[in-house]
């Protein structure tokens, strides 16, 4: 479903990226994973269109969307949940979802199965964004995203700043998505959790793709468990 | 004081009018259209021209309105988009001083083609009474195509789809790029809107009194004031700061003189950025 080949980019002229291939096929959970400063953050912005790749194609569906501005590539089903997330704080939770499904109206049964996934967030629907916590604003940033019924849904680092129980119930909702078709692409320093949930994973490290392979492999990989698993 | 107060909310509801265009197109991207003014006299210029040449009062007015709109949407096209290419400060920065040119452009030429411009529109009838108190028939028509602008505005930023796609983009414009909506477009649009406001700021302007070619720089000042007071891109904002500031002046006007509103009126700009440098209504 998602080709990235030979992605190359980065800011002010320094590539922070370089030679990113990815592939994700649909109904899959792929996970990117990666120390800090790895530049997984900087291959999903160059994705998603708020970066300008400097080379290299991103393909969705087989419709090139390389070098096309964020809100085409968000209109093409390539949804992108930032580590920051990027919530319109002043309204409500509910502004949020239906701005999600921009330019549509959303439609109740989307809504439906956001609130079926997070009733937290039917609970706090009237509630001004901005007066969320970490886990709730988490939550209304990957319904917000779900509201376009994407095709493939990009999370970075979902679980930082979220308490481990929160963190864990977050990555159960992933499962849920998985479980109704949805192709994930994750980025996550929490390793145990990324790979429980994807099938595969790629290992980026200084801007490069360093290892590939299913998460069991990546499990047994004694590099992996050195550098991610806290394994001696 | 009854009278003072009334003029004062008469003279509000027009700063707020004025001041809705400015705060629109500052919310939306931090640019502050000092070419504002120049946007109004070059709509009231166009109406006065059309009119001299015994078009009806109306069809004169819509034709300022769109002639405002359409060089409003030009400057955005053009001048702005190495604007917004910038960020923050230098985004402001640049924005001021483009800005600032196109309004010593626009109003040198006005002011060299028609060095004695002046649009009047004079709407006749009986002063009529409200609460006792004698008002003109042209500027309580201003306050009602004031009130209704303000009205029709908080409808359609509150209620449509693309209304709240520009209120998004004035709290989080990368949020906005990711849930789809095009920046460029809607400020391209809301600039428009705001050229149109202009225009209707012609109209109202000159039903009370002519409104002159070299007072441009008067009301982006006092357009300014209202930005600044009302909070950026809050619409009730700006017309609740216009109200507040119109009374204020009509008052100090009253009791101290006339000479003094403008210093005071700067000073409760001043005041607002010191106390509650979000404005009034401001995020």
């Amino acid at each position: 479903m998602l080709e990235v080949s030979g992605l190359a980019a980065g800011y002010l002229g320094e590539r922070v990226i370089e030679g990113i291939d990815v592939e994700v096929r649909t109904g899959e959970a792929v996970a990117i994973i990666g120390s800090n400063g790895a530049g997984k953050t900087t291959l999903f912005r160059a994705i998603a269109g708020l970066l300008q790749p400097m080379e290299g194609r991103v393909v969705l569906d087989e419709k090139d969307l390389t070098r096309r501005p964020a809100h085409r590539i968000s209109r093409a089903g390539i949804a992108y949940v930032p580590a920051e997330r990027h919530l319109f704080p002043a309204m409500t939770l509910k502004s949020n979802l239906v701005l999600g499904a921009y330019p549509r109206r959303p439609d109740r049964e989307t809504l439906e199965l956001v609130y079926d996934l997070f009733p937290r967030l039917h609970e706090r629907q009237r509630q001004q964004a901005g007066t969320l916590s970490g886990g709730e604003q988490q939550m209304l940033a990957v319904g917000r995203a779900l509201m376009a019924r994407p095709r493939l849904l990009m999370l970075d680092e979902p679980t930082t700043g979220l308490a481990p129980k929160i963190a864990q119930i977050a990555f159960e909702a992933l499962e849920g998505l998985k479980k109704e078709g949805m192709t994930l692409l994750i980025a996550e320093q929490q390793v145990p959790l990324a790979l429980s949930v994807a099938e595969r994973g790629y290992v980026l490290e200084n801007g490069r793709i360093r290892l590939s392979g299913t998460s069991a492999e990546l499990d047994q990989n004694p590099e992996v468990r050195r550098a991610y698993l806290g394994v001696a | 004081m009854k009278a003072v107060v009334l003029d004062g909310i008469v003279l509000g509801l027009a700063f707020g009018l004025l001041g809705v265009g400015m705060t629109l197109v500052y919310g939306l991207g931090g640019v502050l259209n000092l070419a504002y003014g120049q946007i109004v006299i070059l709509g009231a210029i166009v109406v006065m021209v059309v009119m001299e040449d015994g078009v009806a009062t109306f069809l004169a007015a819509v034709l300022g309105v769109l002639a405002a709109a359409g060089v409003a949407v030009l400057l955005d096209l053009t001048l702005m988009r190495p604007v917004y290419r910038q960020h923050g400060e230098e985004r402001t920065l640049l924005g001021l001083l483009l800005t600032l040119g196109a309004a010593f452009v626009i109003g040198g030429l006005l002011t060299w083609r028609y060095p004695a411009g002046a649009l009047y529109i004079n709407v006749s009838g009986e002063p009529v009474s409200i609460i006792g108190v004698p008002m003109a028939v042209g500027s309580l028509w201003a306050s009602v195509i004031a009130l209704a602008v303000a009205a029709v505005l908080l409808l359609f930023f509150g209620l449509t789809t693309f209304g709240r796609g520009v209120r998004s983009i004035i709290q989080d414009e990368t949020g906005a790029r990711l849930v789809g909506i095009n920046p460029a477009f809607v400020r391209t649009v809301i600039f428009a809107l705001s050229g149109a406001l202009a225009g209707i700021v012609a109209i109202t302007q000159s039903m009370s009194g002519p409104l002159t070619v070299n007072a441009g720089f008067e009301l982006t000042t006092f357009a300014l004031i209202v930005t600044v007071v009302g909070g950026l891109g809050s619409v009730a904002g700006a017309f609740l700061a216009g109200v507040l500031l119109g009374v204020v002046n009509s008052l100090s006007a009253h009791y101290i003189g006339q000479y003094i509103t403008t210093i005071i009126l700067l000073g409760a700009a001043a005041l607002t950025i010191l106390i509650r440098p979000r404005g009034l209504l401001g995020r």
